[in-house]
């Protein structure tokens, strides 16, 4: 619920909240209101003549819905506009052709005509009302023009009602015309609209000329006539007034006031809101707040009460108004904390007809509020028709015989009272024996409550009478002061029966208050277990489900799409209403479905799932089971603030993953970049300059140089493929696009075609290699394994001076084949041993500088990896010199059977 | 005559090199520059031997080859790359008679040629002695002897070797290998071979650890030497 908090802006400054507002207003259509005192005045011709202009100017104009009611001049202004056709809606076997608002929205006219503002749209559609359709188009960036009649404007129903004896259903909010940017006044005298009347130019249902011939008076349309002409004069003065305030220009609006509406949920609470918001309009939009207090001593208000205040709360924020809740067990007290706190200068409370005995007691609302304002005026608003319909405000507890224990136990304490009080009466002599009875009224009234204490103390003073006043065993009443004793009795009781029912009633309500705060610790605990989305959103789907006591739905966002991510007690795919809602609430921010405005109809109401970083996801309760307002609506709505939360941790977790990988990706990519820039540039600029060379100045050269350069350009060319070849290695293992082939292969076969692709590269140095007779075959892909031992050998080749030994060997090894490659080279620190494996990690410049690129044997990690081997690095191996690398792989077991 | 080669290949560059290497060498280039006129080609001019890119701008390389031994039996090299056994093998079993990594020296497609074209001559020449380095095998007698002595080889020894012997430098993949000398149902036998060819090279090779005779051909097959 939205509490207020509006600073005051110091003066010559831009209002902050006023340049919110141009800068939400900026990307939005226009609000066009053709305003009028009454039907007939010929709303809908004038703007079908000023939408004719416009089109005439070339603007694009849609005529979105129009109703002319049959009225041959109003149907001509419509020829040759593009009008939208409407859409059919069924309900309950009727067809109701309505206004198409997707289709308005998918044409996106630069203006579109939407009449009648207040119209209530056909259940099944979108959204209840009209205006919350213009509210949608006017989002989207359409110049809507509407039309609407004074009397349809929420704040005005009670008035209209008095001036007309009519009551408005269809309304609009005031806020849905203060919103307007034009408001064009369609005005004609009340004798005039009498006289379209006459001569049926004025469009009535059958059913309603009787009530029509009531609403069309003279002394009704001046007066309504009034109320439009001052309505349109007012949004003028908006207007100016929150262009000043944009602007920073100091003005009449900060007058101080502040008005304080006390509702309760009594069938007077919108009367009262409206009222508010005419103060408020007539202190030059005065800031307004609609405040409820909440009896924290209290059993909370019956359910009639509690959903008439949550409707007087959103009509407040419908009239602009904003709401509180006030919490405490002294209404005055809290009350005027509030007031003095936020600076308020009037208060408005109602006055209902039943608390008259408590104001003449000098104990009414009003009076205590007068007591105690200080600087404030107090409004006291009066009811004007009594709803006999309603509920007495006083809540009773039914009489119910499932307590007869509590009157049981109190005639017990009365029994026992009396067998004392006989005891004592013939042990001494004048003993005060009421005061035995009334102790067991008194433990009555303290354990039971109010109504059992009272029968007691009736039963008590019966007895009390029967068996030891005067006139004894008799019913009797001897003396005047007798009657003392009953009242006395009756006193004690509702005091302490009073006093007990409230503790009870407090007690219950921390219990319940109690059982919430533990439903949503563990709440905390169970999603603060879960680190994933999924499982996030299934604990949460269940605690909703169990908390509201019907099937949860946790939809969350899946590369923009809402989808169901798990559902309490199973995930089923929600039908196309539901989820057309679930998308509304995602889409709008808005709780959507059942007991909202937003498609009411829907069997489930959805919620938005609001993070610190915007939003989550949604999640629905199938409704019926939990009445909205309830405390376990409450107890829902707080666990999915805690469900938001841990989604988003969820969420931000899975992105601190994405964005790990990602950087390595990117550490990956620029190294690749910087090798590619090196390492392929080096042999290009060999290639290029010693062809030039020879092409220039090769008949001059003798032989030898010019074979020497030959030889270089092929050499370089090689390492250029190598280079290549490393490189595509390369992408196949980070692209996972490494497809094994393995097969049954004798690592010996392997080594010897590795050695052999090498051999003329090995520049002077020695390749030994030391086999065994026999060696169990391995289960690996030949080709690989050969790029592997190549790479091992390339980069010993790099590493160690031309001359040096290079031993291969290969031997079985405890289940597995091991390939040992070890060279004289320098070696490698042991601190770089761990990274000799990592991409474009090279140890200094090769000695032999025409030879590795870096990759190699990460490639070669790689590969091995994939086949299910190990490959290791050991070094210094002998006299602090000297690389051996070892790669195991797994024996495999062939079958030696049917071989000869 | 010099032996006409014919070169189908969408790259220019292997043109301008290859021919006058070709015609250096003693052959006699055609060219080709797609899969459409590589087939025509063979058809019309049906030239001693063939080299075929796989990745060719109008069709498969591997359609080209199958298309081409529908009615030509004469010797072709594929050009491949090197990461792409897969089709290295398919092409040899589809009847390829070698393949060339790209990118190849001169040097190594023209000693892949040569070793192609003896097969030609020889094919189906009723040779009873196979010479290789020290080793002979007498097909008639299926006889294995190493420096003239001979060598106890078991039967399906004595088959593997003389098939791969009979390929004369030509790659035999696995499969034919396997499908040739254990029977369609061991095609995937390929430990068979690996036992059998080490115990082979245990036999003929000078050096075991260093084979000359039978080469492996990773992934792919193996290969008889062939001087």
């Amino acid at each position: 619920m939205p509490t207020e908090d509006r600073s005051h802006t110091e003066p010559g400054r831009p209002d902050p909240e006023a340049l919110l507002a141009a800068a939400n207003k900026a990307g939005r259509g226009r609000l066009k209101v053709f305003l009028g005192m009454a039907p007939g005045v010929g709303k809908t011709y004038e703007m079908l003549r000023a939408a004719r202009r416009r089109k005439a100017e070339g603007v694009d104009v849609l005529i979105g819905v129009v109703e002319t009611h049959g009225r041959r001049e109003t149907e001509s202004l419509l020829r040759g506009m593009d009008v939208l056709p409407r859409k059919p809606i069924e309900h309950r076997g009727r067809a109701y052709l309505e206004f198409d608002i997707d289709a308005a929205l998918a044409r996106k006219p630069k203006v579109l005509l939407v009449d009648e503002y207040a119209h209530s749209n056909a259940p099944g559609s979108r959204h209840p009302k009209r205006w919350q359709d213009v509210e949608e188009l006017l989002a989207a960036g359409i110049d809507v023009w509407t039309t609407l009649n004074v009397q349809h404007l929420e704040s005005l129903v009670d008035v209209v009602l008095r001036i007309t004896g009519v009551q408005q259903r269809e309304t609009v909010p005031d806020s849905a015309l203060s919103r307007a940017d034009d408001i064009e006044l369609v005005d004609i005298t009340p004798d005039e609209l009498r006289e379209r009347m006459a001569a049926g130019k004025v469009y009535v249902p059958e059913t309603a000329r009787l009530a029509a011939d009531n609403f069309f008076k003279v002394e009704n349309l001046t007066a309504l006539r009034e109320l439009a002409l001052r309505r349109a004069a007012q949004t003028v003065d908006d207007q100016l007034v929150a262009a000043m305030r944009e602007k920073g220009v100091e003005g009449p609006w900060a007058a101080g006031e502040r008005i304080l509406v006390l509702v309760s949920g009594d069938p007077m609470s919108n009367t009262l809101v409206r009222a508010g918001r005419r103060l408020s309009d007539m202190m030059m939009d005065a800031p307004w707040t609609v405040a409820h207090v909440e009896r924290t001593d209290r059993a909370p208000p019956p359910a009639r009460w509690s959903a008439r205040l949550r409707e007087a709360l959103k009509l407040a924020e419908q009239l602009g108004g904003l709401t509180v809740a006030l919490n405490g067990h002294d209404i005055v007290a809290t009350v005027m904390a509030y007031a003095r706190r936020n600076n308020v200068t009037q208060i408005v409370i109602g006055k209902t007809v039943e608390r008259n005995w408590r104001e003449r007691l000098g104990r009414s609302l009003a009076a205590a509020l007068l007591r105690e304002a200080r600087g404030a005026a107090i409004h006291v608003v009066t009811e004007a028709v009594r709803d006999t319909t309603d509920v007495p405000a006083v809540k009773r507890e039914p009489f119910a015989w499932d307590n007869w224990k509590a009157y049981l136990t109190g005639a017990g304490f009365v029994a026992i009272a009396t067998l004392a009080a006989w005891g004592l009466d013939t042990a001494f002599d004048r003993v005060d024996l009421g005061m035995i009875f009334l102790a067991a009224v008194l433990a009555a009234g303290v354990l039971h409550g109010l109504r059992p204490a009272l029968a007691a103390a009736t039963v008590a003073f019966l007895v009390y009478n029967y068996f030891f006043l005067a006139p004894r065993y008799s019913f009797q009443i001897g003396a005047p002061t007798d009657f003392l004793t009953l009242f006395v009795f009756w006193a004690v009781a509702l005091a302490t029966g009073g006093l007990a029912g409230r503790v009870r009633d407090q007690a219950r309500g921390s219990q319940r208050r109690a059982a919430a705060v533990s439903t949503l610790l563990a709440a905390a605990r169970t999603l603060s277990g879960a680190s994933a989305r999924e499982p996030v959103a299934r604990a949460l789907a269940e605690q909703v489900a169990a908390a509201a006591g019907a099937r949860a739905i946790v939809l969350l966002s899946r590369d923009g799409e809402l989808e169901p991510a798990a559902g309490a007690p199973s995930l089923e795919p929600l039908q196309a209403a539901p989820m057309a809602a679930a998308r509304w609430a995602w889409e709008k921010g808005e709780a959507a479905g059942a007991g909202t405005s937003t498609l009411p109809h829907t069997a489930w109401t959805f919620w938005p799932m609001q993070g610190a970083r915007g939003r989550i996801g949604v999640a629905g309760v199938e409704a019926g089971a939990m009445a909205s307002g309830s405390d376990e609506e409450r107890l829902v709505l707080g666990l999915l603030d805690q469900g938001a939360t841990a989604l988003e941790r969820a969420e931000l977790a899975a992105e601190a993953v994405e964005t790990e990988s990602l950087r390595r990706a990117d550490r990956f990519r620029s190294a690749l970049l910087s090798s590619i820039s090196h390492d392929l540039r080096t042999p290009l600029s060999t290639v290029l300059g010693a062809s030039s060379t020879l092409l220039s100045y090769g008949k001059a050269m003798d032989p030898d140089t010019r074979d020497d350069l030959l030889v270089s350009i092929g050499e370089e060319a090689e390492r250029l493929n190598r280079y290549v070849g490393n490189l595509l290695d390369m992408t196949r293992l980070e692209g996972g696009a490494l497809r094994l082939r393995t097969d049954w292969i004798d690592v010996r076969d392997v080594l010897a075609a590795a050695a052999e692709r090498v051999s003329r590269r090995l520049g002077g140095r020695a390749l030994t290699r030391d086999f065994p007779t026999d060696l169990t075959l391995v289960q690996a892909d030949a080709s690989l394994l050969e790029q592997v031992v190549v790479n091992i050998l390339e980069n010993a080749i790099a590493y160690s001076p031309p001359g040096a030994a290079i031993e291969m060997a290969a031997y079985e090894d405890r289940g597995n084949v091991v390939i040992s490659i070890e060279d004289e080279g320098r070696g490698i620190p042991p601190a770089e041993l761990e990274r000799v494996f990592d991409k474009f990690q090279r140890l200094e410049e090769p000695t032999d500088r025409t030879q590795g690129v870096g990759l190699g044997l990460s490639i070669a990690k790689g590969f091995i990896d994939a086949m299910g081997g190990r490959i290791a690095a050991a070094s210094p191996i002998h006299d602090g010199k000297g690389t051996r690398m070892l790669i195991s792989l797994p024996k495999a077991m062939p079958t030696h059977h049917n071989l000869l | 005559m010099r032996p006409r080669i014919l070169i189908v290949d969408d790259e220019p560059q292997i043109h301008r090199f290859l021919a006058p290497a070709l015609t250096a060498a003693g052959y006699d280039p055609l060219r080709a520059d797609d899969g459409a006129s590589g087939l025509k080609g063979i058809a019309v001019w049906s030239p001693d031997a063939v080299v075929l890119d796989l990745g060719l701008p109008d069709m498969d390389g591997k359609a080209v080859l199958e298309q081409a031994r529908a009615f030509y039996d004469g010797p072709i090299i594929i050009l491949s790359a090197r990461d792409r056994e897969i089709e290295k093998i398919d092409s040899l079993d589809r009847g390829a008679n070698d393949y060339v990594e790209k990118p190849f020296g001169v040097g190594e497609l023209l000693a892949r040629l040569r070793v192609a074209l003896r097969q030609r001559q020889r094919f189906p020449g009723g040779e009873t002695v196979i010479r290789a380095g020290g080793v002979e095998i007498d097909l008639e007698r299926r006889l294995v002897r190493r420096d003239g002595e001979i060598v106890k080889v078991s039967p399906r020894e004595y088959d593997l070797l003389s098939r791969l012997a009979q390929g004369h430098g030509k790659v035999l993949t696995h499969k034919e290998l396997l499908v040739s000398v254990w029977g369609p149902a061991h095609v995937h036998d390929t430990q068979y071979l690996r036992v059998f060819i080490g115990q082979l090279r245990q036999k003929l090779e000078t050096d075991p650890a260093h084979p000359k005779l039978i080469l492996t051909e990773a992934g792919v097959g193996y290969r008889f030497y062939s001087p």
